[in-house]
């Protein structure tokens, strides 16, 4: 430490002859641009991307999260049928086997899917699709098929994948609908993804609100949100979110049904957060950035607002990212048994209720493939809030 | 130390009532009340004439006093409660609540309570293992399984042994605690074993978040302590490492898991409950979630209100717990 002390001393004035001169000789210069860089300034912003950037899963996380958003957002694109249809002759067809080998052992450069056929089981009259593994459909990247709004606004045709008409790709198979299960899983993100983020941002703001009054004004008004803080701790989220849930009417419209059930996770969610809040505000109650800020005359709107909260939300971003998994979870289940998300809005775990039927389960047991896509985003978002966490306080020592 | 322990069971006492307050206002925010599901009833299926029905829907809200103002009727219903035990009367089950309740209480204590103990002993064992290994491939394995197990959703770790069990290995009656010749037995080894074969999913869903949590809680903790001077002071003077951790450190470690208990424990109900419906084992989380779908208010609200006590309860616990064995605590 002591070898570098005066070095950094120097660094700022060192720094603008270096600039002025770049004939300087050449070694000074190097030495002086180390030291520079080492010592520049960097905002928090740039310090914490800079830890964040170490830690490989939060990286990964972000990745995650990120795909998932785009393949809900272009759900469209990435699903090889229309969205909205329903074939009812295409019900319960099996995950397409993507191949390279075809049954004679040939090994093809392209993957490719067999046929699908349709034929009644005569024992029990039941319609079940088989491969015909005598004609084969190339997977065809980026064709023209269904015809869909991009983003709701531009009409397009474009989608990732498909095979030529005729043949049928289902990566994750098709529900009772016929309805494709990749697609509809895309598409389900909008609603989960969306649901959990609202209701988080709505925790959120209850929770950083009560927080920094209780901490900033501390006494009596800390006392009161702090015992009621406890009496919200003692109910047990997932019954009390159930029961809730399942007194929403039935024959309210979709909208109403998403934001009365964002609201919902959002009301016993910011505990934790109006916590983590106080304990931040309390300990920059002390520190003598906001003595002077007082002692100037700033009123306690000002203090808050431009001093107290921009030092917390750091943590704030950090409990964000870890809530929306929980609500996600949460979601998932309460859809699953059919007291959550309503027809017509999917969500990954409404994508999974016939799957709540053990003989369904049986024959079908593809209708659980949904899953993936709840593990991948929780996975994701979980990995993001440890990387932040961890990159939240830059200044500390790892 | 009976000043702190009042202190903790006046507060207990308060929150209790809150908490039946909520629970009252959850069950009467649906339109209609009790009586109106036996109107419904006694003119679908009963054949009645709607007049008749809501004649007799009339003599029932007099009867359990729904014509009532909220505030009484709330009041009653309280009364009942600690009276009695009385929750109210099960419209689906044509029983009362609280009888309900009390069979299938007892059932998900047991295992609740297990899934707590084991995550707890598994947890924390684990957590003293890696903490000694930072960084080690079994400290980041067992980093990487806990985040895994705290990813995968609950319900679907059921269905997926649900789907093993009756697909794989056969196993039928899956949905029960007992196979059908020890429903009646009375208590044997044998029928131990049978019980432990039909519940043990749920006790190993309810326990997995918990071996998750209880670790990295643990591990963290064990590590600060690690890094204390103490502990310096102990290796220096040439103690074991054995002692060092086992005697020094890990009794230090171990307070912010006792109070942290407060808060696995409604963990474990909750993941005892989405097992349980999702595997239809008998226990208060089917219950609660068919009293849901046939809006059978009184096992709902009754139901809400035991989760929340036995949260209560709990945190009382790991309160007077945490007093007993740290000195601060109870002079502060």
């Amino acid at each position: 430490m002591a070898a570098t002390d005066p070095s950094t001393q120097k660094a700022p004035t060192a720094q603008a002859p270096t600039e002025k001169e770049p004939t300087g000789t050449q070694r000074e210069v190097a030495n002086d641009a180390a030291l520079h860089e080492a010592k520049v300034h960097e905002s928090y912003g740039q310090l914490v991307w800079r830890r964040f950037r170490r830690s490989k899963a939060a990286i990964a996380g972000g990745l995650l999260v990120l795909g998932l958003s785009v393949m809900a957002v272009c759900a469209d694109f990435f699903s090889p049928y229309a969205l909205g249809e329903i074939t009812l002759e295409d019900t319960f067809i099996a995950p397409s086997r993507v191949r390279m080998v075809d049954v004679q052992g040939k090994i093809h450069l392209w993957p490719f899917v067999y046929a699908q056929e349709l034929a009644i089981n005569p024992a029990t009259f039941e319609p079940t699709w088989s491969e015909n593994t005598d004609k084969m459909y190339p997977i065809e990247l980026f064709v023209k098929r269904s015809e869909y709004k991009f983003l709701g606004l531009i009409p397009s045709r474009l989608h990732l994948f498909g095979v030529e008409p005729g043949g049928k790709i289902h990566l994750m198979g098709t529900d009772k609908f016929g309805r494709d299960l990749f697609g509809k899983s895309c598409q389900a993100g909008r609603i989960s993804l969306t649901m959990a983020i609202f209701g988080t941002l709505i925790s959120v703001a209850i929770g950083s609100v009560l927080g920094v009054t209780s901490g900033y004004y501390g006494g009596r008004i800390d006392n009161v949100i702090q015992r009621f803080v406890e009496f919200v701790n003692c109910f047990p989220q997932l019954p009390l979110w159930m029961a809730l849930a399942a007194i929403v009417p039935r024959t309210w419209d979709s909208f109403r049904i998403f934001v009365i059930m964002a609201l919902i996770f959002a009301l016993l969610s910011w505990t934790t957060l109006a916590r983590e809040v106080r304990g931040k505000v309390l300990s920059f109650r002390e520190t003598d950035f906001l003595l002077a800020a007082k002692e100037m005359g700033a009123s306690d709107r000002r203090v808050i607002f431009l001093h107290l909260f921009p030092n917390t939300l750091s943590h704030v971003l950090v409990i964000l990212t870890l809530t929306i998994p929980a609500i996600i979870l949460a979601e998932a289940f309460l859809s699953f048994l059919g007291i959550g998300i309503q027809e017509p809005l999917v969500s990954w775990g409404l994508l999974m209720r016939n799957a709540q039927n053990i003989q369904t389960l049986g024959q079908y047991p593809w209708m659980m493939t949904p899953v993936f896509f709840i593990i991948a985003a929780v996975l994701g978002f979980n990995f993001l809030g440890d990387g932040l966490r961890d990159a939240a306080d830059p200044y500390a020592t790892m | 130390m009976v000043n702190y322990v009042l202190r903790r069971l006046v507060i207990a006492a308060f929150l209790l009532v809150g908490v039946a307050l909520v629970s009252w206002i959850v069950i009467q925010l649906p339109p209609g009340d009790f009586a109106t599901t036996y109107q419904t009833f006694l003119m679908n299926q009963g054949g009645t004439t709607q007049e008749q029905a809501e004649a007799a829907a009339n003599r029932l809200r007099a009867q359990l006093g729904l014509d009532q103002p909220q505030a009484v009727q709330f009041l009653i219903w309280m009364k009942g409660i600690v009276t009695q035990g009385k929750f109210g009367y099960s419209f689906a089950y044509r029983r009362d609540v609280g009888e309900l309740i009390g069979e299938r209480l007892v059932y998900t204590l047991i295992l609740a309570l297990s899934a707590h103990a084991i995550s707890t002993l598994v947890g924390i064992s684990v957590g003293i293992y890696v903490a000694q290994r930072k960084y080690s491939l079994s400290d980041n394995l067992a980093s990487i399984i806990a985040f895994v197990l705290a990813s995968v959703p609950r319900f679907w770790i059921a269905l997926v042994i649900a789907y093993i069990m009756v697909f794989t290995f056969n196993q039928h009656h899956i949905t029960s605690f007992f196979a059908p010749q020890y429903v009646m037995a009375p208590w044997s080894p044998e029928k131990l074993w049978d019980f432990i074969k039909h519940v043990w999913p749920i006790v190993f869903i309810a326990g997995l978040g918990g071996i998750a949590r209880n670790m990295r809680v643990m591990r963290g903790n064990l590590l600060d302590v690690l890094g204390a001077q103490y502990v310096t002071t102990a290796r220096a003077k040439g103690l074991e490492e054995s002692k060092v951790i086992n005697r020094h450190a890990v009794p230090n470690a171990l307070h912010p898991i006792i109070a942290y208990q407060g808060t696995v424990l409604p963990y474990m109900f909750q993941g005892e409950m989405e097992a349980a419906i999702v595997l239809g084992i008998p226990t208060l989380g089917p219950l609660f979630y068919e009293s849901l779908v046939n809006q059978d208010i009184y096992i709902s609200g009754g139901l809400l209100f035991i989760y929340a006590a036995l949260i209560v309860l709990g945190n009382l616990i790991s309160d007077l717990l945490l007093a007993v064995l740290d000195p601060r605590i109870r002079y502060n």
